[in-house]
């Protein structure tokens, strides 16, 4: 930051506050205060936000547009630096396990939270104890471990219907080096371990089932039938890629924070993500794509395929009034705002849209892999913080 | 985090290794500047114990009291065949332990192997804590590939004793292929063949490298052949020479021979670079008359070579014999890596380059490779490092007995651990009240060739004709080859497990007794170094394993 940064302290007083804010500011990359006497554009702002459970997440940013909002007075803008993705897993996993205790009827807990209200993941700051980011992961291990057990052999690797040897061999050895339980000899918990033991265990019989070309072929026939087949094999779905660090500008279409964020006006260089989006906009097509035959909905996940998810979400809707049983089209309902969700970058909300596209249809394979991904990136992320942690406790 | 160190137990020399802070394997150098110490134990009469290079120059003047070759018997029954071949070679007495396991007696103690090996590991773990200036308690340990689950076990029973948690046990090709950087080289699948020609023991792996994940094809060698050998010959010659020259049989003069075998060895590693070199041994015997013997001789590598020709020989049926359980030719190999320090010799090298037609690649120091490697997998185990995973696989079938004694394979061997496997069985008798399931480590067919693990007994089924009741057998192995086994009737969901560790021989109370009498040894001899409590420093079940028979024990 340059010299003579504004320094503001934030406090969050209770986890709504929290939640307000990382959804209508944070998590498009931005963040409103209200100020009488607006600094100037540019200036470089340092903002200690305290959580509830009084941990401070420092965010860096600068005043961007002065703004008067007929709902929340006059301010200014700040685009944030991106927020470090340790601090980010931060806030979701404290909001995530404090909307459960919510959620959960728990036997009529004040909801209204407090500040002293303790933080549900207790002690998930940086000078938390290991052993409660180690418990952290284990959970973060066995919800993947419990989403991978619904993937077939393809998906677990990660690789497409069509791969090579040498491709099933790499994919393996990639899962291996995150997986394989040495990785996490390092760890004092025997549990994560085990944990881990597991998830190393089903990539190593998928390895076993795909590892050679005559076994590949035999279970490619086998699953032939029961799997929904979305498109004539090879190519199975492609996961959309995760919502892109640090920040992507939401899904064009859904409801737009309070202020546009323009991204171009960002200095140049500070955000190599840049987005595909805006050109694919242009290509709209003025009318909703062909319905024709009725349970065909190939041409809805090309629709996904290409990222135009708002179109794809529409016509899911459309066929879905037509044929209010229909198991894929409700699915694929819950799995386009899953997607929108996670562009927009609310992981709970995606994970829960995933969630509830495979109750619906189980062998939903778009959601499966979503949420197999998902959870691998919260497993890869605690293991970094877990890391860390560990790395600080050095002498 | 506390440092991991890497340690090569040999057969005839032993090296400590670590990662250094810039993330580079390191040996670490003793005291008196040695970089391996050899792997021998001397017991002197008033029960002082020497280790190293002290040791082995005890191995003349007391040579009933003094082991070396403990990794030949650590974790074997005394009437395996080559365990009788080293009994009858070793000038020391070895025994059968209550158990069957082979054991040494030294001043009428029976002693385990792995006390032993535990002494060398004790002194590389003081060089090791010396060298860095902290206390060392995590270690991981090479063994040759082929040895099984029992030898291994022992292997980390001996750390325990040692002090030092095992973390892992590292195939020794393995450790050498990742400190050759092997796994570096390009991207695809590659064949390496790992020539390993020790002290005491010729080993040949062949392995397969892809991804940073290595995998043992097939191993073979000979556990009798080794750089003694060539030392051995030597040794016999010149003693020999000298004996018809001087009319004395040296043999007789244990000083005298002691000598010219250092002589010899060190004419031989001269030689591995020299053409010729010169022994030079004044007052080395006093002749019949009673003058002094001042013997001098030139040796040349052609008459060494000469007198070794048939060793040489012995090197190539062992590597074709590696390459056909591989499944590949020399062809397929990319690249054959030196291991050991007869390797050094060019004789070797050139046997090697003709079998497998290709130079062989060679390590700075082939000495070294097995302990640089094992410090390169503990930096990965700690962390500090990650561009490998090492797989294991099951060294043997495991199963179970069927009918009278047939053996059902469940998991096969060369199945790559951790895993998994379930079986489904159905009674065989009406209204049959029980299974019992016995498990069996083995490559036979016949089940009383192979070993019986443990069994899980489920009682109280559900009444029924034969076939009525399923029970389905749950077996996961873990990369400790730590097997846990469940069997679950479907039907009522009753169960019944077992987890079954592997035995090295020694009971976890017979390795506390070790330990305990260790310290109270120490404590009588006020030993400046107090020796902690195996695994102390680490908070695991172990411990309370350790600290149960304590208070038990208690007068």
């Amino acid at each position: 930051m340059a010299e003579g940064a504004l320094s503001i302290k934030l406090r969050c007083a209770s986890w709504q506050q929290l939640a307000t804010i990382y959804k209508r500011d944070l998590s498009r990359g931005a963040i409103f205060l209200r100020a009488t006497t607006p600094p100037v554009i540019g200036t470089s702002v340092r903002i200690d936000l305290a959580l509830p459970s009084a941990t401070v997440i420092v965010l860096t940013g600068v005043v961007h547009v002065h703004v008067s909002d007929p709902q929340r007075g006059a301010g200014v803008e700040l685009l944030l630096d991106p927020i470090p993705t340790g601090s980010v897993w931060l806030i979701e996993s404290a909001l995530a396990s404090e909307y459960k205790r919510r959620t959960t009827p728990a036997q009529g807990t004040p909801i209204h939270g407090s500040p002293q209200l303790p933080g549900p993941t207790p002690a998930i700051n940086d000078s938390a104890d290991v052993s409660a980011a180690e418990q952290d992961l284990i959970k973060a291990l066995m919800s993947e471990a419990e989403s991978m057990r619904k993937l077939n052999p393809f998906l677990v690797l990660g690789v497409g219907y069509e791969a090579t040897d040498a491709e099933v061999r790499a994919a393996f050895g990639e899962l291996t080096k995150r997986y394989h339980p040495d990785r996490f000899a390092r760890y004092e918990s025997a549990e994560l371990r085990n944990v881990a033991e597991e998830i190393f265990i089903l990539i190593r019989d998928a390895y076993r089932r795909l590892g050679d070309a005559v076994a590949r072929t035999q279970l490619l026939q086998s699953l032939g039938k029961p799997a929904p087949a979305p498109h004539a094999l090879p190519a199975p779905p492609r996961p959309v890629p995760l919502a892109p660090p640090p920040r992507t500008p939401r899904a064009p279409g859904r409801e737009p924070g309070p202020i546009a964020v323009a991204n171009p006006t960002r200095p140049a260089g500070r955000d190599p993500a840049a987005s595909p989006a805006p050109a694919k906009r242009r290509s709209l097509p003025t009318q909703p794509p062909p319905i024709s035959a009725p349970l065909d909905v190939s041409p809805l996940e090309d629709l996904i395929d290409q990222g135009r998810l708002d179109e794809a979400l529409a016509a899911y809707r459309v066929m879905g009034k037509q044929h209010p049983h229909d198991r894929n089209l409700r699915a694929g309902v819950e799995l386009c705002e899953g997607l929108l969700a996670l562009a927009a970058r609310d992981r709970f909300e995606a994970a829960q849209r995933f969630e509830a596209a495979l109750e619906i249809d189980p062998s939903n394979e778009r959601a499966a892999r979503q949420l197999a991904d998902m959870r691998r990136q919260a497993t890869h992320e605690r293991k970094g913080l877990l890391s860390r942690l560990m790395g600080k406790k050095e002498p | 985090m506390p440092r991991i160190i890497g340690i090569d137990l040999g057969t005839t020399n032993s090296c400590v290794a670590v990662l250094d802070h810039r993330g580079q394997p390191r040996i670490l150098v003793g005291e008196a500047g040695e970089r391996t110490i050899p792997s021998w134990v001397s017991w002197s009469a008033a029960g002082q114990i020497t280790v190293g290079a002290r040791a082995r120059r005890q191995g003349i003047t007391n040579a009933e009291a003094t082991v070396y070759g403990a990794k030949r018997l650590i974790g074997r029954k005394v009437n395996a065949d080559d365990v009788s071949w080293f009994a009858r070679l070793a000038p020391f007495r070895i025994v059968a332990a209550p158990n069957g396991d082979a054991w040494v007696r030294v001043h009428r103690q029976p002693i385990s192997p792995q006390e032993v090996a535990a002494h060398v590991l004790r002194a590389l773990r003081k060089i090791a804590e010396d060298a860095l200036g902290e206390p060392v308690t995590r270690a991981v340990v090479t063994v040759p590939a082929y040895f099984d689950d029992a030898q291994r076990q022992a292997t980390r029973d001996a750390g325990q004793i040692a002090g030092l948690d095992v973390v892992r046990i590292l195939n020794e090709p393995t450790a050498a292929a990742l400190a050759y950087g092997a796994h570096r080289v390009r991207e695809g699948r590659r064949v390496i063949a790992v020539f390993d020609l020790g002290g005491g023991t010729f080993d040949i792996s062949i392995m397969s490298v892809e991804n940073g994940i290595f995998e043992v094809l097939a191993t073979g060698g000979d556990s009798a052949l080794g750089g003694d050998d060539w030392d051995r010959r030597m040794l016999e010659r010149v003693a020999a020479e000298v004996g018809r020259q001087f009319h004395v049989d040296l043999t007789t003069t244990p000083m005298a021979m002691s000598r010219l075998r250092e002589a010899c060895e060190a004419a031989k590693q001269t030689l591995s670079i020299d053409r010729e070199t010169r022994l030079s041994l004044p007052f080395l015997a006093e002749d019949p008359r009673g003058a002094p013997i001042n013997f001098e001789r030139t040796v040349t590598r052609d008459q060494v070579e000469g007198w070794t020709k048939d060793l040489l020989d012995r090197l190539e049926v062992p590597c074709r014999r590696a390459l056909g359980d591989a499944g590949v030719t020399a062809g397929d190999v990319e690249e054959v890596l030196l291991v050991g320090g007869m390797t050094r010799w060019p004789a070797v090298a050139d046997t090697v380059e003709r079998i497998f037609h290709r130079k062989p690649s060679r390590g700075a120091n082939p000495d070294e490779v097995v302990a640089l490697g094992a410090a390169h997998y503990a930096g990965i185990l700690a962390g500090e490092s990650d561009d490998a995973a090492l797989l294991d696989v099951t060294p043997h079938d495991l199963g179970i007995k069927v009918g009278d004694s047939q053996f059902a394979v469940v998991l096969p061997r060369n199945s790559m651990l951790p895993v998994r496997a379930r079986r489904l069985f159905a009674t065989t008798a009406d209204n049959q009240k029980f299974v019992s399931i016995e498990l069996y480590q083995g490559d036979s067919s016949d089940i009383t060739r192979n070993r019986k693990l443990g069994q899980v007994v489920l009682d109280d089924l559900p009444p029924g004709p034969a076939g009525s009741a399923r029970v389905e057998l749950v077996i996961t192995v873990n990369v400790e080859s730590i097997l846990s086994v469940t069997a679950r009737e479907i039907r009522s969901g009753r169960h019944a497990s077992v987890t079954i560790r592997p035995s090295g021989g020694l009971s976890q109370r017979e390795i506390i007794e070790i330990i305990r009498r260790r310290q109270t040894e120490h404590a009588s001899l006020g030993s400046p170094f107090p020796e902690p409590l195996a695994g102390a420093v680490r908070v695991t079940t172990r411990d309370h394993m350790l600290s149960k028979p304590d208070d038990d024990d208690k007068p």
